[in-house]
């Protein structure tokens, strides 16, 4: 009886997480291609603006960047989980699955269409990346389904089919954006943080930690459903009830982090694998953990990729991809072999 | 003792050309013993499933404790009906006791966690079926019948007054049936536990349960207790082999015969 969980035991390890996520922000908010001191920053802004250079730095570029940085982070690996879970299929993950590509063509759309690019709570640019994410889950569930039931790789083909039609899609309508845009777009398209006012940040922050929260409550109940929609009715869970209220959440936070930061990569995968290894898979404890870690690798994969060819700046995307690249194609080769005993 | 299942004029197929079971009836009384057998195909699992609620019925009616199977929520009739399937190893690695855990989900409040009366239900579950010592361990890395002994558990542990069982014991050797089946036949003396599994084996159906529904490849079904239902004339028209019967105590079992058994008459090699 060591094994199961309890309240006091996981808010345990969501404090270990958190101080984590707080020193990796910390630490990566004072490495940049401008040498800022800790000190110039805590003397303030100073009387008129602008006379400060550190202080404007810091307050105005590292520390909306690093947040916005790990919301994405936060979204993409709650997201991974909750759809692990329903799949039954650690490898599914918002990017691999095309789900971030539908999003992404969602908000290309409305771009198109010539509704504007600010990310505001309600906007149709939001409503249109949420309602591709969502139409994309569908279809990647159905096809698969129709591609030969719920094994781990006819999922993943599915999904990897729809991930490139889409990107097709998306490449067509990136040529048909004035060229001014066509740099910016193409950035977004890769995975890149950049800044973002404040207002749009404490609305994606309201919205990613609203749907994890939402996710957490029903995360035992993932347990349960990952043995199956069978077994979850047999022990009192609804499986198409849970399954849809997944659907939904998980494409929620991804279409919220997309807007964000565009494509960004195999973090749903390497976060809660890493994260499974070290605490286990039970949801209620994965789900919290994930995101707060999700957080912490985005931040640190975001830091290197404005750093390392500085003064230039890497999309945080090509980061994630390879990392998560590799990992993916290890992952694979292990589960293929389980895929006779999946349900 | 009251009706715990009743099935009446029960239909179900899988598209127009399949019917798989036609015009079924049956009832059993709370802590009766009952095996459902038959050749393959013969809709065992589909049954089951339906008494389940996994499965709509496509005509007749099923009621749990004389209310009709539909009028339980999922969580309600989760508190009655515990299934068994085929053990297999799931895609996470869960530790046996995670997965008996998950047993507590239909009494689990809105934080799901789970309190000391869950707690003692799962140990107790793990004590009956004797898994407390590989509990920590993952499910993966058990045997199929150790495996099978934490599903059972799991069903043990969700406090039910009926446990439905798929072929518990496929893939198993001879000890783990055994074992399996004597753990069931003290669940249903010690706890009074409606049990219903699904078997093919005719000789462990005959050997551990009070009641028989055999059913036939053809839709027909011959239902009662278990001694008067199985007779050899009945197993050659339902499975289509002849068999060979011997008593031993109160049993009676069946050993099936093929084209080459060997005879006195037949040379060495046939």
């Amino acid at each position: 009886m060591t094994d199961l969980l309890t309240p006091k035991r996981l808010i345990t390890k969501i404090i270990l997480c958190l101080a984590a996520l707080a020193v990796v922000m910390f630490v990566c908010s004072l490495v940049g291609t401008q040498k800022i001191s800790l000190s110039a920053v805590f003397a303030g802004p100073g009387d008129t603006p602008g006379r400060n250079t550190d202080y404007d730095i810091f307050v105005r570029v590292r520390i909306p960047r690093i947040i916005l940085a790990a919301l994405v982070g936060a979204a993409l690996a709650a997201s991974g989980v909750a759809l692990q879970a329903i799949l039954r299929n650690p490898l599914a993950e918002p990017y691999i699955l095309g789900i971030s590509s539908g999003a992404a063509l969602g908000v290309m759309t409305a771009t198109l269409a010539g509704i504007s690019l600010s990310f505001l709570g309600g906007s149709p640019m939001a409503a249109m990346a949420f309602l591709f994410a969502i139409g994309t889950v569908w279809l990647v569930w159905f096809t698969g389904h129709l591609a030969g039931g719920s094994t781990v790789t006819s999922l993943l083909l599915a999904g990897v089919v729809i991930n490139a039609f889409f990107s097709a899609v998306i490449m067509l309508m990136t040529s048909l954006v004035d060229s001014e845009q066509l740099r910016s777009t193409i950035m977004w398209l890769m995975g890149s943080i950049g800044e973002k006012d404040f207002t749009t940040l404490l609305a994606s922050a309201i919205f990613i930690i609203a749907g994890i929260a939402a996710l957490f409550t029903i995360s035992q109940k993932l347990n349960v459903l990952a043995f199956g929609a069978g077994e979850a009715q047999s022990l009192g869970v609804n499986p198409r009830k849970i399954t849809l209220v997944t659907f939904a959440l998980a494409s929620f936070i991804t279409a919220v982090a997309v807007g964000l930061s565009g494509l960004v990569g195999f973090v749903g995968l390497v976060v809660p694998h890493s994260v499974r290894l070290i605490f286990g898979p039970d949801h209620r404890q994965l789900l919290p953990t994930s995101a707060l870690l999700g957080a912490a690798f985005v931040v640190i994969c975001d830091t290197i990729a404005r750093t390392i060819i500085s003064p230039a700046q890497l999309p945080v995307g090509v980061i994630t991809a390879i990392i998560g690249g590799p990992v993916f194609l290890i992952l694979l080769s292990r589960y293929s072999k389980k895929v006779g005993t999946l349900r | 003792m009251s009706i715990c299942i009743q099935v009446e004029n029960l239909g179900f197929s899988y598209g127009p050309q399949v019917e798989i079971l036609k015009n079924l009836s049956f009832e059993i009384s709370a802590g009766t013993f009952l095996s459902i057998a038959g050749p393959n195909g013969a809709g065992k699992t589909t049954l089951l499933n339906l008494l389940s609620g996994l499965l709509k019925p496509a005509s007749g009616s099923i009621e749990i404790d004389s209310k009709p199977i539909n009028s339980y929520s999922v969580r309600q009739l989760a508190k009655k009906i515990a299934v068994v399937r085929q053990e297999f190893v799931p895609v996470f690695e869960f530790s046996a006791v995670q997965v008996v855990s998950m047993a507590r989900t239909p009494y689990l409040g809105a934080l799901a966690f789970e309190t000391n009366t869950d707690r003692e239900a799962i140990a107790e579950a793990l004590e009956m079926t004797d898994t407390a010592r590989f509990a920590d361990r993952p499910l993966g890395h058990l045997s199929g019948g150790e495996r099978q002994r934490i599903f059972i558990a799991r069903a043990l542990a969700q406090q039910t007054p009926i446990l439905l069982l798929d072929e518990p014991t496929n893939f198993l050797d001879m000890k783990h049936q055994v074992g399996i089946y004597d753990l069931l036949k003290k669940m249903q003396i010690e706890k009074q536990k409606t049990i219903v599994s699904v078997t093919h084996d005719i000789n462990l159906a005959a050997q551990y349960s009070d009641m028989i529904l055999l059913l036939s490849a053809d839709g027909s079904y011959t239902f009662g207790p278990t001694r008067e239902i199985l007779t050899t004339e009945r197993i050659e028209r339902v499975f289509g082999v002849q068999t060979f019967s011997a008593q031993t105590g109160q049993t009676r079992f069946f050993f099936p015969l093929g084209k080459f058994t060997k005879s006195q008459s037949s040379p060495p090699g046939f």
